[in-house]
């Protein structure tokens, strides 16, 4: 019992996945050979902070990291949860970054959680903000769940019914905003009466440091499935790396142009069909694959790549292999699996 | 019929008498309550009542509902367990014997391990005898459906009975039946009767009202009564088993076959080297999923290092298939009695003939010839025997011999060493053969087996030789032989531990593969051996021709096939080729490589789809991207101002067209029928033109409040939980789903430590539980804890206490605490005496709501009662946040006005930054704070060179405090729980020996002989309060100045001489001498008068109390004399009275 099996896994990628899942699942892993043979080598100051964020929320985990940040030791603890936590998220990925494993893990937790998250480049609620320099906060509420989740059968898509979004823009002029909205209407509106598109235009200390602005928008359908798809255009932020900003100074997209290809994406996510746009596949399968042992049964359209790395990662955590079925005239593909029975242990019985 | 005709005279009445007056009286009263007969008048005479009656009916109703329990479980159910538990020598073995009788008709000569037989058309049971120690009953108590109860009638309840009740209160309470034995003892038919109904009560006290206790009048020829058998099978037949929340989580195997699969070589270098063994039984609880851990009692945690499905045993009548004519239905499986006929695996197969069929000419071994050595026995008897003692087959001698043909042909060798089939072939015969060798030895085999070695296997070379098989002399056969000496060795081994002669000759047998238990069959072994290859070449055969069923269904298999390839493909290309990953290497499980899969795109995209996909799979520098997780799609080169392409999603909005869009799904759902079977298990045959309606409806969710729906709806929910048959093959299906209940399962498990293989015990079931994620980790856990009330001691913190959680029993040292007002976990030091209280420990962790069963001594020969405590897990933690007060003591060395400096109270500067604004308190109730550590300047040493001591604080008061002031500060301190734990490892060890850990303080100190220790100070001792001696009021010269002439003190000067009228003399006149005289007579006088009369009336007072005890006593007889002659004429006045009312 002394020594710990760790689970070993290798590269970079999917670390926010690989973190969830072995703390769901209570699994160490150890991650090697982390940008090895990149020019700065090593994890990340977002992935730090992902870390820290993992800590804060989490009892007794342990994280272990070599000399070169080349080689990461996680030994997950217990999901305690509660309230006033506050993350600062850093400048280098969107407070969204964080949101997504955070969402799923503190579902699990002892305690509802109430965080809040900093300093990152957020897109909600309390104050926004967008890169380079951030300041955007978002506090993010979970409950916990009471003993586990329930399995699903959602293969039914619907029609879509509604379209609502939100556009906003943080330092720069709220014409920005309405330029967005009158292109967008423009494409939905030739198929669907029922679209709003609200402004959120922040002002004062809520606007963040950096000028940006962006849309999200949410289609529902009758069977109450909702479809997103959002972007948000800002001038880019100094990639450490430096192979992925640009030299020069790019323009920035106008905006009519944005809610226009917002649109077109948007559209195109309800061509695709399934009951999830391919942003939150693998969210969806990560909550089937968490579900006690009964039969769930999806339909998505098209995988998505990141939704396959989800599914192998929940293959090597859980023990969960998902059954997939392409559906030819819909082209759709069904998913059905079978729950890992994961409880939440960690809740305290009164 | 003139009978029927006959007319009776009809009944008259009594007009008068006492019982005419009887009927009147009865009929008025019948009219009065004619009276109240109408409900609704007099439903609320009292609104209270009313109010009462109507929470009652309410609270009646409540406690009708319940969670509706989910059952999981599909398909044919595995046998249910009926453990028969009870005392020693209370007719345990006998019962399942009857039982079994009962079932298959079968005598069953000894019950060793579970017996699995077939009990109705749709029922299979397996009977297990309950262990008599502590460790047994617990794990038995996890995995009994139901448990009898046996109880010794004539000599009431014994201790175990309510242990186990305990235990399996706590462990999920399954069914039970109590069985009241040995009740012929009763002579007396009144005291049987009284007996019974005082058993009864007392076991619904324990259990619930109405629990079923069952009466076995006695026995009938050894055996209890047939028709007592039959009423309790039929009990047992009709009992309703509801699924136990933690079995119904967990996966686990009660094994009822147990092999030792080592290579025979490691056996050979170290006998104690770590065994790979292989257990099997019916997979229980819930699926078993591969790569799940399991836990083996009284062994530890393991890892399956293989598991496998084997066709069903013991099959139900229904689903038995039937393979040719002569195939009897088999009722009953018990390789560990050494019962079932056949019986193949992967290893081998095992063919046992029972000894009623089996007309053995054997049976007459050794022994007999060597007492039958003179008589001349017939040539053919000799041959035949000398035929059955061979050690091996032609084909193996033929083997050998071609080898000595080629001398010192080592390679060879290894080889057929290294083959495994053979070798446990070989080896198999051979134990039989040892078996058979070494029972007529009888005695002097243990001090053979402390021997070992060397004289053993020359002894066995000598009945080698007696036996034809001397061909066999060069190194190869003796190679070969080795390994059954080191085999017949560890089975000694066994023997010698178990001492008891007649057990211990099976047990060898029974020890590494029971299926050959009947050791005279040799032969039938080796030829079983021969023809494993093809059985179980076969055996898949079989397999799939179950699935598919008669030959109609084809068409589903042809349909099944194309389905499943083209799944197969969008799967693989998910999951990668590899299509199992084998549990073993979970841990070194490389991502990179599953990347490169993706390469040809066509299979998975539906057609349409497949444009640039494979450009956007992950190339690997993309997966650091932001925004990894969103795809990605060039939408903008679709012109969506378009018409056509709007029209082409037209459909999806309600806007387009409704019928189109409910076609789509339609269209889509049936497609979904076609290309995967049988999502609904509806399709239509197009031949023949049937539609096949499925069972089950699709509407999902019935939102009613009924609870009767509710609980359909739930079991509707589990229903679903299965994936059919056609629709995966059966290896991606296990992948999906995992094995499913009731299925027989073969579990192979590497190196385990080579006790359990050594002291591994038919009797002592063994179980195996499945650890779901999460359990295997170890950390606190915090349970709610009850001393048990039996108990007689109260349970002291850190002394250790063995737990069994879950599938697991340890040994660990609790802390024990109470929650305060406030949240905090105070320690105790002691549990409450009726109260519950918190236990936190170190352990591997359980889920919350998960009972625990407390034991302190494991020991059998206790005559108290075992279980210590009962607990509950309320939640695990990493850390523990157990406190204890802590007062910390210090005293004054200097004061100024409010402030302080405390001495003695910390020993350090540093202490003092810790507790820096701390409250603290004087013994006069003056409240202060710890401000800092006092500066060195302030506190000076008494004397010059003295170093400035350390942790000097500065407190500051409410009020100016005195040197004599004692200083406490109250504070709370962490407790540590100690991280050890301490598994059972009790199937590691003889049976008979008591697992021995961590002893308690109190036992050490006993054992040592060490007093408790105890301190000085502790001890009350009367109190010395010294008396306080005050200074003189001292008022300043310049207040008293200042005061008011009242209030200032008054100083009267001290006189040099005494006054005038203390100093002067009196002298009396004449007259006044007289009268002062007289006066003093008088007054003496008076004096001595009332002394006198004081002593009289002393005495008169004495001689009055004598005079009335006297009379008192008197008095006392006489009433007593009066009373006595009241009574006799009372007495005899109602006897006569009573003569009266006789006449």
């Amino acid at each position: 019992m002394g020594k710990t099996n760790y689970m070993r896994l290798k590269g970079s990628q999917n670390l926010r996945l690989r973190l969830l899942l072995s703390t769901l699942s209570s699994t160490p892993i150890l991650i090697e050979d982390i940008r090895h043979e990149d020019t700065w080598p090593g994890v990340r100051p977002h992935e730090v902070s992902l870390l820290r964020l993992f800590e804060k929320v989490c009892d007794d985990c342990v994280v272990e990291i070599n000399e070169t940040g080349t080689k990461l030791k996680y030994k997950p603890g217990i999901v305690v949860g509660g309230k006033h936590f506050v993350h600062d998220c850093g400048v280098s990925r969107s407070i969204g970054f964080f949101l997504e494993p955070l969402i799923v893990l503190a579902l699990f937790g002892k305690k509802p959680l109430t965080i809040r998250l900093k300093e990152g480049l957020g897109l909600k609620i309390e104050s926004r903000g967008a890169p380079p320099l951030g300041g955007g906060e978002v506090v993010l509420t979970v409950p916990t769940v009471h003993n586990s989740l329930t399995a699903v059968t959602w293969i039914d898509e619907g029609m879509v019914k509604r379209i609502r979004g939100v556009s906003f823009s943080t330092r720069v002029s709220s014409q920005f905003e309405h330029a967005m909205i009158y292109s967008a209407r423009g494409i939905f509106n030739r198929l669907l009466p029922d679209v709003h598109i609200f402004t959120d235009h922040r002002a004062g200390p809520q606007t963040g440091k950096s000028p940006g602005f962006g849309i999200s928008l949410v289609a529902e359908t009758t069977s109450g499935c909702f479809i997103s798809v959002d972007t948000a255009v800002s001038h880019g932020r100094e990639e450490e790396t430096g192979d992925l900003g640009d030299d020069e100074k790019k323009e920035l997209i106008p905006p009519e142009d944005v809610g226009e290809q917002m649109a077109a994406a948007l559209l195109e996510e309800i061509k695709q069909g399934g009951v999830v746009d391919s942003t939150h596949q693998g969210l969806l399968f990560l909550l089937c694959a968490l579900c006690p042992p009964d039969i769930s049964k999806v339909r998505v359209g098209k995988l998505s790549p990141y939704a396959i790395e989800t599914l192998r990662h929940i293959r090597d955590f859980l023990g969960v292999t998902f059954a997939i079925k392409p559906d030819p005239t819909t082209e759709t593909v069904i998913l059905k699996c079978m729950g890992s029975g994961v409880k939440n242990l960690s809740r305290k019985i009164s | 019929m003139a009978a029927e005709e006959q007319s009776h005279k009809s009944h008259r009445s009594r007009q008068a008498g006492p019982s005419a007056k009887k009927k009147k009286q009865q009929q008025k009263s019948d009219s009065k309550n004619e009276q109240r007969q109408n409900p609704k008048a007099f439903a609320f005479n009292s609104s209270v009542k009313a109010k009462r009656l109507r929470s009652r009916a309410s609270e009646k109703e409540q406690r009708r509902l319940h969670v509706p329990i989910i059952d999981r479980s599909i398909g044919e159910p595995a046998p249910y367990v009926v453990l028969v538990q009870g005392p020693p020598k209370v007719g345990k073995s006998l019962l399942i014997k009857s039982l079994v009788k009962h079932y298959t008709k079968h005598n069953l000569p000894e019950v060793r391990g579970p017996i699995t037989i077939v009990s109705g058309k749709q029922r299979r049971l397996q009977f297990v005898e309950c262990p008599n120690d502590i460790n047994g009953m617990i794990d038995a108590a996890k995995f009994a459906d139901l448990a009898l109860l046996l109880v010794d009638g004539s000599f009431g309840f014994e201790i175990e009975t309510f242990e186990f009740l305990n235990i399996l209160q706590v462990h999920g309470f399954p069914k039970i039946m109590g069985v009241l034995t040995h009740l012929d003892k009763f002579k007396d038919v009144k005291k049987l009767k009284n007996m019974k109904k005082v058993l009864k009560h007392r076991f619904w006290k324990e259990t619930y009202d109405g629990a079923k206790l069952f009466y076995l009048s006695g026995l009938i020829h050894g055996k209890y009564p047939k028709r007592e058998v039959h009423n309790l099978a039929r009990f047992i037949s009709v009992m309703k088993f509801h699924p136990l929340s933690w079995r119904a989580a967990h996966p686990y195997v009660l094994i009822d076959r147990f092999e030792d699969v080592t290579p025979p070589e490691r056996v050979q270098m170290n006998h104690k080297c770590d065994r790979n063994v292989t257990l099997y039984g019916y997979l229980r609880g819930c699926n078993l999923k591969k790569g799940t851990k399991v836990h083996i009692a009284g062994v530890g945690d393991c890892s399956l290092a293989g598991v496998t499905s084997l066709p069903d045993p013991c099959p139900l009548p229904s689903a038995a298939k039937k393979k040719g004519l002569r195939d009897k239905e088999k009722l009953f499986y018990a390789p560990m009695s050494g019962l079932g006929d056949l019986l193949y695996d992967k290893d081998a197969v095992y063919i046992n003939i029972n000894d009623h069929f089996v007309q053995f000419s054997k049976t007459d071994n050794e022994n007999e010839a060597a007492t039958q050595k003179g008589k001349d026995r017939d040539v053919g008897e000799v041959l035949v025997k000398s035929l059955q003692n061979m050690k091996y087959s032609i084909d193996e001698k033929l083997e050998k011999s071609f080898i000595t043909l080629f001398s010192r042909n080592s390679s060879e060798a290894q080889a057929n060493v290294q083959d495994p089939h053979e070798a446990s072939e070989n080896l198999s015969s051979d134990k039989s053969q040892a078996g058979n060798e070494i029972e007529p030895e009888g005695s002097d085999e243990g001090s053979d087996a402390e021997g070992l070695g060397g004289s053993e296997s020359s002894e066995q070379d000598t009945e080698n030789k007696k036996d034809n098989t001397d061909e066999i002399s060069n190194e190869n056969g003796n190679a070969l032989e080795l390994q059954p000496t080191v085999r017949t060795n560890l089975g000694e081994h066994i023997e010698f531990h178990d001492g008891r002669l007649r057990r211990r000759a099976i047990f060898g047998d029974n020890d590494q593969n029971p299926e050959d238990s009947d050791s005279e069959e040799g032969e039938e072994d080796e030829n079983d051996g021969l023809d494993n290859q093809s059985y179980s070449g076969s055996d898949s055969d079989m397999e799939e021709e179950d699935e598919m069923g008669n030959a109609s269904k084809w068409k589903e298999s042809l349909l099944q096939r194309t389905s499943s390839r083209q799944s197969a493909n969008l799967m693989q290309l998910v999951y990668g080729i590899a299509k199992s990953k084998s549990p073993t290497s979970v841990g070194s499980k490389q991502q990179g490589s599953s990347e490169d899969d993706e390469s040809d795109d066509e299979i998975i995209r539906p057609k349409g789809e497949g444009r640039k996909k494979s450009s956007e799979l992950l190339d690997p520098s993309d997966v650091n991207v932001e925004d990894c997780s969103k795809l990605k799609n060039k939408a903008d080169t679709e012109n969506w101002k378009e018409n056509e392409m709007l029209q082409s999603i037209r459909d999806r909005f309600i806007t387009g067209d409704w019928s189109k869009a409910a076609r789509r799904g339609h269209v889509s759902e049936e497609n979904n029928e076609d290309d995967d079977g049988s999502i609904y298990g509806e399709f239509e045959d197009l031949e023949t033109g049937e539609k096949y309606e499925s069972r089950e409806s699709n509407d999902t969710v019935q939102t009613e409040a009924d609870p009767v729906a509710e609980e359909r709806r739930l079991k509707k929910l589990a229903k679903r939980a299965k994936f059919d048959a056609h629709e995966l093959d059966e290896a991606t299906r296990v992948e999906i789903e995992g094995f499913r209940t009731g299925t027989y399962l073969r579990l192979e498990v590497h190196n385990v430590s080579y006790e359990m293989v050594e002291h591994f015990d038919p009797c002592d079931p063994i179980l195996v539980g499945g650890i779901s994620l999460g359990e295997e980790n170890v950390g606190y856990m915090q349970v709610r804890l009850k001393r048990h009330r039996w108990q007689k001691k109260v349970l002291k913190t850190r002394d250790p206490i063995i737990v069994s959680i879950g599938w697991r029993r340890y040994q660990t040292t609790p802390v024990y605490a109470i929650e305060d007002q406030n949240g905090r976990h105070r320690m105790l030091k002691y549990t409450p005496e009726h109260m519950h209280c918190l236990a936190m420990f170190w352990g591997p962790l359980a889920p919350p709501n998960t009972g625990v069963v407390a034991v302190q001594n494991l020991s059998n020969n206790q005559a108290a009662f075992r279980i210590t405590a009962t607990a509950v897990v309320l939640e695990f933690n990493h850390a523990a946040r157990i406190v204890k007060k802590i007062k910390l003591v210090g005293y004054p060395c200097k004061i100024f006005k409010k402030t302080a400096l405390i001495k003695d109270m910390f020993t350090s500067d540093l202490e003092i930054a810790r507790f820096e604004g701390a409250a603290v308190r004087t013994v006069s109730g003056i409240r202060g704070q710890v401000k800092k550590a006092a500066k060195k300047e302030i506190y000076q040493p008494k004397r010059k060179g003295d170093h400035p001591p350390e942790g000097i604080a500065r407190c500051t008061f409410e009020d100016k405090i005195l040197m004599s002031d004692i200083v406490f500060l109250r504070a709370w301190t962490q407790v540590d729980v100690p991280k050890f734990f301490n598994p059972l490892t009790t199937a590691l060890q003889p049976r008979e020996q008591t697992w021995q850990g961590m002893k308690t303080v109190s036992e050490l100190r006993k054992e040592h002989d060490i007093p408790v220790p105890f301190n000085k100070d502790s001890l009350y001792k009367p109190i010395e309060r010294k008396r306080r001696m005050f200074n003189p009021l001292v008022i300043p010269k310049s207040l008293q100045a200042a005061l008011p002439f009242a209030s200032k003190p008054k100083e009267i000067p001290k006189r040099s001489k005494p006054l005038l009228e203390s100093r002067r003399a009196v002298v009396m006149e004449k007259d006044e001498k007289k009268v002062h005289v007289l006066l003093q007579h008088l007054q003496l006088i008076r004096h001595e008068k009332m002394k006198k009369r004081k002593l009289k009336e002393k005495q008169k007072k004495k001689e009055h109390e004598a005079e009335k005890a006297k009379e008192d006593q008197l008095s006392r007889k006489r009433q007593r004399e009066e009373r006595r002659g009241r009574y006799r004429e009372q007495d005899k006045l109602k006897k006569r009275m009573r003569r009266n009312a006789d006449d």
